[in-house]
């Protein structure tokens, strides 16, 4: 009888043969035991440039290619191994000092193991894909080996042994074996292999094997500069472990929950998980929004929010009602109170301080005066961190924190980094180069929070320069904001066309490029934009039709033509995702040759384009339209301001004003049948600050201006991105991509409806967009005509942000535009400047049968990836482009005292936040900024008033006209230039 | 998880540690059923399929409606039991225990439905059903475990059994599975082409399957359900057929070493047709 039963060990694959078995469990709690294959081989080259014998066997690619051997053949060497060194670093060291490793100083030739690469990923993806970026650059010379492959590196787990052992064996046997190879090369200096571990015990079993080993510190001691990189290691454990030894005090905040118990917690209802943000005004005060209340949660004190940091997806559990609490209207900051705090003195003394004790005290007491128990809403406390969402911060150091002997020697020192982010609390950093660092914007990041240390811990990654220069500052934003702002790499400019600014629409209409191209160089048309505005991305033209009709079109720089997908250059373009404009600097998304030459409309030069035509009735109605790529040749580049008095010249009768002014008549009937449909007009507070020419100081600030010509054309924007919308989700409908921005939630409104309802008896209804549109419109005062726009900037807070997405993610009816009140939109109408409008011009080109529809604007998933990226890119630009201004509004005011007229935004009980128009600009004025002593102040909540008495007098209500003398000032915790003002008096 | 493919480009190494014109150990063995008239056993990495054909033989009673006590048939080949050409019925069974998830398959599973149309066409092209008329062939696979590939380990396992039974045939009808090392999104022109992809590989990765009459290069098969790049497509085509005249070595060496063992053991004379052949 045959059997299936065989023994390997006549298998002739046997030996080399070997399968990995793990427990792994999904999502839906189910445990799965996965086994694979694993195929070990002895043609797994070291890839050192010593070995002769790997190159042999070095494998090839399907076109018969090898891979260059990265390890260098002369290593840099140490004190300690003069003849040179690879290191091998384990997984810890990865995962506490990547920074280290992305030194251009020191750490070349390392070797990445298999193993380690595989628990970083599980670990931390974002680790791993700046570990793969490593492996990837030519210069640092970072080689994967793929221990767990190589026949002789490879190691099985034992019985009763923990992963984490297995894994620290499998590290020191492929530096064992690394060692024994390259000492068989034959080489005359045989570099050492050096393990960088942090772990004692593996160092300490590394030793007794024979095997080079070193801990982080001690390695880099070793380094000439060591210095300067041994504040980027951040405190091992071991001290750590150490330091808990000496006090053994209570843990300052409770402990957090184990993921299956928030995981079970949530799905039973009882958790609650969401993003947690802080409130600007009180660093003590948090909220989270989560699906199962309409309301956002509150989340007050230090304990309660536990260790979370604003931006983090935290687990809450709500707190009995008892403990339900009014949201604070009350100013908080951080460095008032927590000011003389000893950063080193860390675990003495009570963990909530006095003062801040005091603070909560003052809410508790007016929670319970008050007898509307309404008033008191839900409060929760953090119960456990699903995801950190760390990034690097900017910040400088608390001089206060500054202990006077750190100012001289190099001791290690524990100092407090305030971050410019108000929202992020102190930093504890212990560096030895405090005397350096004081005084200059730093990069920081935090390694952790434990549950016995009041702040967050941190290491220092590198300096922006001096607090307030210019340089430093414009970096710290960037940075602040994640905006990519390096040159663009050579592969990028590769992609440019050869012929540079020499580039020309070809002469010949026989060129490739001119297939399918319509030639409208006859038509006149025009382009209008700001002043100065260099990259042109759109020009427009109308003329009559003989049947009465007219013909409009709006031409949009044909950026499709010259970046083509998946190019360096579009990947480049997908990940800045739009151009960041600052006050004095533009951080292009496209190369300069693109953005303001080839694909610039500029005037009197031919370009390509890519073209929305409509016949349009006398009364603005679309008849048709049709989308083509096209050449065009602009005949002027107005300014807005030009345009306008061309418009407005009525000597002016050449074809081109007119054809502008018949452009400004069908405009304005666009907008009223916007209006007509429920658009809205928003308004936030806008300002230009003008600059110096030469020294491009700033030197005044001045509230933007409206013109006619500005309605234009965005009017006519609007309209092409509305028509282009169609158009590609007719042709796609699971993947166009469109922007959409949803209804705001009725309670967003609640608050600005409320205090419009006391203080001047007026409603506001949010049942569509038109119903609002109509009651902001209501909202007015007679005797201060800027009180309806102080209304649209506060019922703009209330609003949800626009998003780009892929249509197939949301259903139909979710693809309004709310605030243009357009069932579809998209944005089509600046390829050079956003990313999203290039990829809707290659969907339109495929959807008119341009081109082949290439498979990254196909594909769902790549383009739910572009939107998540582009979304936060938008926004991020837009923070950015606003500090900027505000930065550059304080610089312009500095050493000026001027009196401005401002108005009441917000009221709390120990201060109130005024907007000044003039300069767009808001400011807090806390009770102590008014008088000296501080006055007794009483707050009414129901009538938002503020009352003071004693030093000084005055009663402040929400929306009031105030006179501020407005005059600037370094704010000492975000060592920001910013403004300050002071009440002079209430009108 | 441990890595994925994206990693394939830092050593030119797969998820499993070969290189991109490796097959996996292929453990092949035939005549393991006595009773049965052909029988294999096809191990390729993890995918662990085991076959038994029965026939040529009368078709049974059953036959002309519903497919009775069998599981669910796909017919192939010929115009049935009455024609004058042996009809290939083939079944699937896919064990429940087979995949990570215990997944149960009905009988009218459309993917088990299709594969056994696919493999009684391949067949019924390379057997001599002509010289079998009114007769029915039937295969019956039973995959034991999963690991990718697994119509290319049914389509060699058939073949093997259909050897072990007897039927005369033009020539093996080898099958592998090729793909390529980037997805079809990432439109990475420097992708290299994969061969015998496992189940990680099948998952993340474009792969087409490629059945192959013997030695030559005359495709009897070929499936894809992925979207590939056609800039790509020779490639993968090109290695996947390289792998099937990898298989078909295999496949004849099981073959002929099982013949080789047979005659040492006096089961059968030299030189003497299988089919007077008297195991046991």
């Amino acid at each position: 009888m045959a059997s299936l039963k065989r023994s390997l060990d006549t298998d002739p694959f046997a030996s080399n043969i070997s399968s990995k078995v793990y427990v792994r469990s999904t999502k839906s709690g189910k445990v799965q035991k996965i086994v694979r294959e694993v195929y070990l081989r002895q043609d797994i080259p070291c890839s050192s440039r010593l070995c002769q014998r790997c190159l042999n066997t070095a494998p090839r690619d399907a076109a018969g290619r090898a891979t260059p051997f990265v390890l260098s053949e002369a290593p840099a060497g140490t004190s300690v191994f003069p003849h040179g060194h690879y290191l091998v670093p384990d997984t810890n060291a990865f995962l506490t000092a990547m920074d280290l490793f992305e030194q251009s100083s020191a750490f070349y030739d390392v070797i990445v193991l298999q193993v380690v690469l595989e628990e970083l990923r599980n670990r931390s993806l974002p680790l791993y894909n700046r570990l793969i970026g490593l492996t990837k650059s030519e210069d640092k010379r970072f080689y994967v080996f793929f221990n767990e492959f190589r026949l002789e590196t490879h190691v099985a787990r034992q019985g009763g042994e923990s992963v984490n052992d297995r894994n620290d064996r499998a590290v020191r046997k492929a530096v064992a074996w690394y060692n024994q190879h390259l000492a068989r090369t034959g080489a005359k200096k045989v570099p050492a292999v050096v393990m960088l571990s942090n772990d004692r015990d593996n160092l300490r079993k590394a030793k007794q094997e024979g095997i080079h080993a070193c801990s982080l510190s001690e390695y880099v001691r070793q380094l000439k500069d060591g210095d300067a990189l041994l504040d980027m290691i951040p405190e091992s454990e071991d001290q750590e472990s150490t330091i808990k030894e000496k006090r053994a005090g209570e843990p300052l905040y409770p402990e957090y929950f184990s993921m299956s118990k928030m995981m079970t917690g949530v799905k039973s209802g009882l958790l609650h998980q969401g993003i947690f943000n802080v409130s600007p005004y009180n660093y003590l005060e948090g909220s989270i929004r989560v699906p199962a209340f309409p309301k956002p949660l509150l989340v007050l004190g230090r304990e309660n929010i536990n260790r979370a940091i604003d931006g983090d997806l935290v687990v809450v559990e709500v707190l009995p009602k008892d403990q339900w609490k009014e949201p604070s209207t009350q100013v908080i900051e951080e460095d008032a109170i927590t000011k003389n705090e000893n950063p080193d003195a860390e675990e003495t003394g009570d963990f909530v301080s006095e003062k801040e004790r005091k603070a909560l005290q003052e809410e508790v007491k007016r929670t319970h005066s008050k007898t509307t128990e309404g008033h008191a809403q839900p409060t929760a406390k953090v119960v456990g961190v699903v995801k950190r969402n760390w990034r690097q911060y900017v910040g400088h150091i608390d001089q206060s924190s500054v202990s006077q002997s750190s100012q001289q020697g190099r001791k290690q020192d524990t100092v407090f980094v305030i971050p410019m982010d108000r929202k992020i609390p102190k930093i504890r950093l212990r560096t030895r180069q405090v005397a350096e660092l004081v005084g200059k914007r730093i990069l920081v990041t935090i390694d952790a929070w434990d549950r016995n240390s009041r702040h967050p811990t941190g290491h220092f990654v590198r300096s922006l320069g001096e607090l307030e220069t210019k340089a430093a500052e414009t970096e710290a934003l960037l940075l602040e904001y994640d905006v990519q702002y390096r040159p663009f790499p050579k592969t990028v400019l590769d992609c440019l066309p050869k012929e540079g600014h020499d580039w020309r629409v070809p002469a010949s209409t026989d060129d490739p490029g001119w297939r399918d191209r319509e030639d409208l160089r006859d038509l006149l048309i025009c382009s209008i934009d700001p002043i100065g505005c260099q990259d042109i991305d759109d020009a427009l033209h109308s003329r009559p039709l003989p049947n009465g009709n007219i013909e409009v079109g709006v031409h949009i720089a044909d950026v499709s033509h010259f970046v083509k997908p998946n190019t360096a250059m579009d990947a480049e373009a997908s990940i800045r995702g739009t151009t960041v404009y600052l006050v004095d600097k533009r951080i292009d998304m496209l190369p300069m040759l693109l953005g303001t030459d080839l694909c610039s409309l500029k005037p009197y030069v031919e370009r390509y384009a890519f073209s929305v035509l409509w016949e349009l009735t006398p009364d603005a109605d679309v008849v048709n339209v049709r989308f083509t790529k096209s050449v065009i040749k602009s005949r002027e580049a107005f300014s807005y301001e030009q345009a306008q008095l061309r418009v407005d010249d009525h000597s002016q009768q050449d074809d081109l004003t007119k054809s502008i002014r018949t452009l400004l008549a069908l405009s304005r009937k666009l907008k009223q049948k916007r209006l007509d449909a429920g658009a809205l007009s928003l308004s936030s507070p806008e300002v230009k600050v003008q600059m110096e020419s030469e020294t491009s100081d700033p030197i005044d600030v001045k509230t933007k201006e409206l013109l006619d010509t500005m309605s234009l054309v965005e009017e006519f924007m609007l309209l092409a991105n509305v028509s282009v919308a169609r158009k590609i989700y007719e042709a796609f409908p699971q993947t166009a991509i469109l922007r959409r921005h949803g209804a705001p939630p009725k309670t967003n409104f609640d608050e600005l409806a409320n205090q419009l309802r006391v203080k001047r008896g007026l409603e506001i209804s949010v049942e569509s967009s038109r119903a609002l549109a109509d009651s902001l419109d209501a909202c007015v005062d007679a005797n201060e005509p800027f009180f309806n726009t102080l209304v649209r900037i506060m019922a703009t807070r209330c609003m949800m942000a626009a998003e780009y997405f892929c249509s197939g993610t949301q259903a139909y009816p979710e693809f309004r535009h709310y605030g243009l009140a357009s069932e579809i939109y998209t944005h089509f109408t600046s390829p050079i400047r956003r990313y999203a409008d290039l990829v809707a011009h290659r969907q339109l080109a495929a959807a008119i049968g341009y081109e082949a529809v290439n498979p990254s604007i196909r594909s769902r998933g790549r383009l739910e990836a572009v939107c998540r990226n582009i979304n936060v890119r938008h926004r991020n630009a837009q923070l950015a482009g606003r500090a900027s201004i505000a930065y550059y509004v304080g610089q312009a005011l500095r050493g000026k005292a001027t009196e401005e007229d401002g108005f009441v935004l917000k009221v709390f009980s120990n201060g109130f936040v005024v907007l000044v128009p003039r300069f767009g600009i808001e400011s807090l004025i806390r009770l102590r900024d008014l008088a000296e002593p501080e006055p007794a102040a009483s707050y009414d909540a129901e009538t938002y008033t503020l009352t003071t008495s004693g030093s000084r007098e005055v009663t402040v209500e929400l929306f009031q006209k105030v006179r501020v003398r407005v005059t600037d000032q370094k704010d000492e915790t975000t060592g920001k230039r910013g403004v300050k003002m002071e009440l002079v008096s209430v009108y | 998880m441990p890595l994925d493919t994206s990693t394939y480009s830092l050593a030119l190494l797969r998820v499993d540690g070969r290189r991109w014109n490796e097959l996996r150990r292929v453990h092949a063995q035939i005549r393991t059923q006595a009773a049965a008239d052909g029988s294999s056993y096809l191990e390729m990495g993890h995918t662990k399929v085991m076959c038994v054909v029965t026939g040529p033989s009368e078709p049974g009673p059953r036959r002309g409606g519903v497919g009775g006590g069998g599981a669910g048939a796909g017919g192939g080949g010929g115009a049935g039991g009455q024609g004058k050409e042996a009809e290939v019925v083939v079944s699937i069974v896919i064990a429940g225990f087979s995949s990570v998830d215990r997944k149960r398959r009905g009988r009218g599973d459309k993917r088990t439905l299709e594969m056994q149309s696919t493999v009684a066409n391949a067949l019924a092209a390379s057997l001599h059903t002509h010289l079998f008329p009114h007769s029915q062939i039937s295969i019956s696979l039973h995959v034991l475990s999963q690991d990718g590939s697994l119509l290319a380990a049914l389509i060699n396992a058939a073949t093997l059994a259909c050897v072990d039974a007897g039927i005369p045939m033009t020539d093996y009808v080898v099958a592998c599975t090729a793909g390529s090392t980037s997805t079809y999104a990432a439109n990475d022109e420097s992708a290299d082409p994969l061969l015998d992809l496992n189940h990680q590989e099948e998952q993340e990765l474009p792969g087409l399957t490629v059945a192959t009459l013997g030695e030559s290069d005359r495709v009897a098969v070929l499936v894809c359900e992925s979207r590939v790049q056609v800039s790509r497509l020779e490639g993968m085509l090109a290695v996947g057929v390289d792998g099937c005249k990898q298989m078909r070595e295999i496949l004849d060496r099981v073959v002929r070493e099982k013949g080789r063992r047979m005659i040492q053991e006096g089961t059968v004379e030299k030189g003497i047709g299988l089919n007077e052949m008297d195991v046991d």
